[in-house]
């Protein structure tokens, strides 16, 4: 059982309005030192909203964001310091490679980086002269992972960080994860895929509608709901056909 | 075949219902004609006669006769400044009416021309001065006395078309770069989520900015020299300029447009949007500024307004540096012109410029 800190992201009543509608709808939680954090939901639940709204990238209609003792509203410069973001849709500079990122945006935190040390991480050493462009899916969000770690944050958001990524690479993400994590990090994470909160989160918000309505560790809620009468309809099945998958073609994750 | 048709029609739609298909396909066009109409064309084929009359009223009626040629483009103007514009080539021939002239009167004119360079043009300008002169001798009354019109050799400095084209080629580049390099480049950041990714590390948005104002602005000073070097080394440009200068305004120039470039990049959310409007603003300017053709054969509203133009003021400051060597203070007007432009152009694109 991991040792948490001491709460290092407090949001209380978290409101944001496109229009008339509140796509953050007063939204309150906590997050405590090297806990992975998951908010799960729909799409359109309000999930990347409010990252984007911690991360600074939006401005808040109501509420207050307390991120390693700074008002996100207010202290946004120094909140960007201790933060590391990997963003749902985004992309880095065409002509540069792997290595030049990652040296230029530990310019942006003034530090200097080894990029390799950081390409380790991410098991992209090897590719540290590519350029983004000729890499992978998977590999590119491993890329964006190392330039989220660039500034050594307190805090990661990742934003559905293994969207569109095949089974071997999805499950050697969650390797890096849980390890950055092991390295003292805390981790909050977004996904609408149900198997990557139960084997990654330690407590879980569920988002509907701009609202949380539910927050517990993953295997509290299972319990609740079969402690309320609650069965799966079919029998369940001794293995499913990721199983099969995964012993026809291994674990080895696939790179072009 | 059918599906031929239907194929024609659906891409029809697709086109016509772009917002922009409608203003380039049909709008556009238009546009260019109108301002072509009024750039006179036919002007090219007449001759450029500067008169210096020194004769005051009496100089008057042999004024108006002269005009009233329509072979000559006439312009009246002091001896230095004709004579000087005559060494440039802005004019064909320069007569001069000298202080002592009356209707009739002993006294004959010069008329002055660079005979070497532009023989048609001098011995033609010549022949139609004495035609006109001797039909107003016969008109007033029988036995007035013929006045002679005498042209002199005047050797001006054989300036040819690419000592006019290039400075202007010069000023459209360097508008090139700055708009189409900037909104070009930005939209694309813009679209592609780049720079939100950088928005979230704690860089300046004004860093980057910097960054890229000064990375173009080192691109267009090599730009501008590779051109001038070539231009002087193959091309015979008859540059006698402070490079310095050249350089200066080159930069003033660049720093409008790099201004707009911004303006255009905040407002458009995609390479879609930034072309029409960039173009909107780039071709009249190219058509008008004095780019391709001289901007004295344009009528006289125009000529005004398109006086204001930074491209103008780019154009002709370069090339007055170049190649008529002028000085600091004798292109103070273009570099005042370009710093009020730059002035302007800078806070609309600080007010417009946007990150998503």
């Amino acid at each position: 059982m991991t040792e948490y800190g001491e709460i290092v992201l407090q949001v209380d009543d978290l409101v944001k309005r496109y229009g008339g509608v509140a796509a953050v709808d007063g939204v309150s939680f906590s997050v405590r030192a090297r806990e992975i954090f998951g908010i799960l939901g729909p799409n359109g639940a309000g999930k990347t909203t409010t990252l984007e709204c911690i991360e600074t990238l939006r401005t808040v209609d109501a509420g207050k964001i307390l991120l390693g003792g700074l008002d996100v509203r207010t202290q946004a410069h120094e909140v960007k310091r201790i933060i590391g973001v990997q963003l749902q849709s985004s992309s880095f500079f065409d002509k540069l490679s792997l290595a030049e990122l990652l040296v230029l945006f530990g310019e942006m935190y003034g530090r200097r980086v080894d990029p390799l040390t950081l390409l380790d991480e991410v098991e992209l050493r090897d590719r540290a002269r590519s350029q983004v462009a000729q890499l992978s899916g998977g590999q590119k969000q491993r890329f964006s992972i190392a330039a989220a770690l660039v500034n050594d944050p307190v805090v990661i958001f990742l934003d559905e960080p293994t969207t569109g990524l095949d089974p071997q690479a999805r499950r050697h993400l969650w390797g890096v994860i849980k390890r950055i994590r092991s390295e003292g990090k805390t981790i909050v994470i977004t996904t609408h895929y149900m198997d990557e909160a139960e084997e990654l989160c330690d407590r879980v918000a569920i988002m509907d509608a701009g609202k949380i309505i539910a927050m517990a560790p993953p295997h509290e809620m299972i319990d609740a709901l079969v402690a309320g009468g609650f069965r799966k309809e079919k029998v369940e099945r001794l293995a499913s056909l990721e199983d099969v998958f995964l012993s026809l073609t291994g674990h080895t994750i696939r790179d072009e | 075949m059918r599906i031929k048709w239907m194929l024609t029609l659906a891409s029809m739609k697709m086109f016509f219902r772009q917002r922009e298909a409608i203003l380039w396909t049909l709008l556009f066009p238009l546009l260019v004609v109108v301002l072509f109409g009024f750039v006179k064309f036919n002007g090219l084929g007449t001759i450029d006669m500067g008169v210096v009359n020194e004769a005051g009223p009496a100089g008057e009626e042999l004024l108006s006769r002269i005009r009233s040629v329509t072979t000559f483009e006439v312009a009246e103007g002091t001896r230095d400044d004709e004579m000087a514009r005559l060494a440039k080539g802005e004019r064909d021939l320069v007569l001069v009416i000298p202080s002592g002239y009356t209707q009739g009167g002993a006294a004959g004119l010069t008329a002055y021309g660079d005979v070497e360079a532009k023989p048609q043009m001098t011995q033609l300008g010549g022949l139609v001065l004495q035609r006109e002169l001797d039909e107003a001798a016969f008109a007033g009354a029988p036995g007035l006395r013929r006045t002679l019109v005498t042209t002199l050799p005047f050797k001006s400095r054989n300036l040819t078309y690419i000592d006019f084209l290039l400075p202007g080629i010069l000023s459209m580049s360097i508008m090139q770069a700055g708009i189409f390099g900037v909104a070009f480049g930005f939209v694309t950041l813009k679209k592609r989520g780049i720079l939100r990714r950088l928005w979230v590390t704690p860089i300046r948005p004004n860093d980057f900015i910097i960054a890229q104002v000064a990375m173009r602005l080192i691109v267009i000073m090599m730009q501008m020299a590779i051109m001038v070097g070539v231009g002087v080394l193959f091309l015979h440009l008859h540059f006698i300029g402070n490079m310095a200068l050249i350089f200066l305004l080159g930069v003033l120039g660049a720093v409008v447009f790099l201004g707009f470039g911004f303006s255009l990049a905040g407002i458009s959310k995609s390479e879609d949007q930034v072309a029409p409007l960039a173009n909107l603003i780039t071709l009249p300017m190219l058509a008008l500024s004095g780019v391709f053709f001289s901007r004295t054969n344009l009528p006289g509203f125009v000529r005004s307004v398109t006086s204001l133009f930074p491209l103008t003021y780019l154009a002709d400051g370069l090339r007055s540096v170049a190649i008529d060597g002028a000085s600091f203070m004798q292109v103070m007007p273009q570099i005042l012109g370009l710093l009020i432009w730059g002035v302007v152009s800078c806070v609309v694109a600080v007010r417009l410029f946007r990150w998503e």
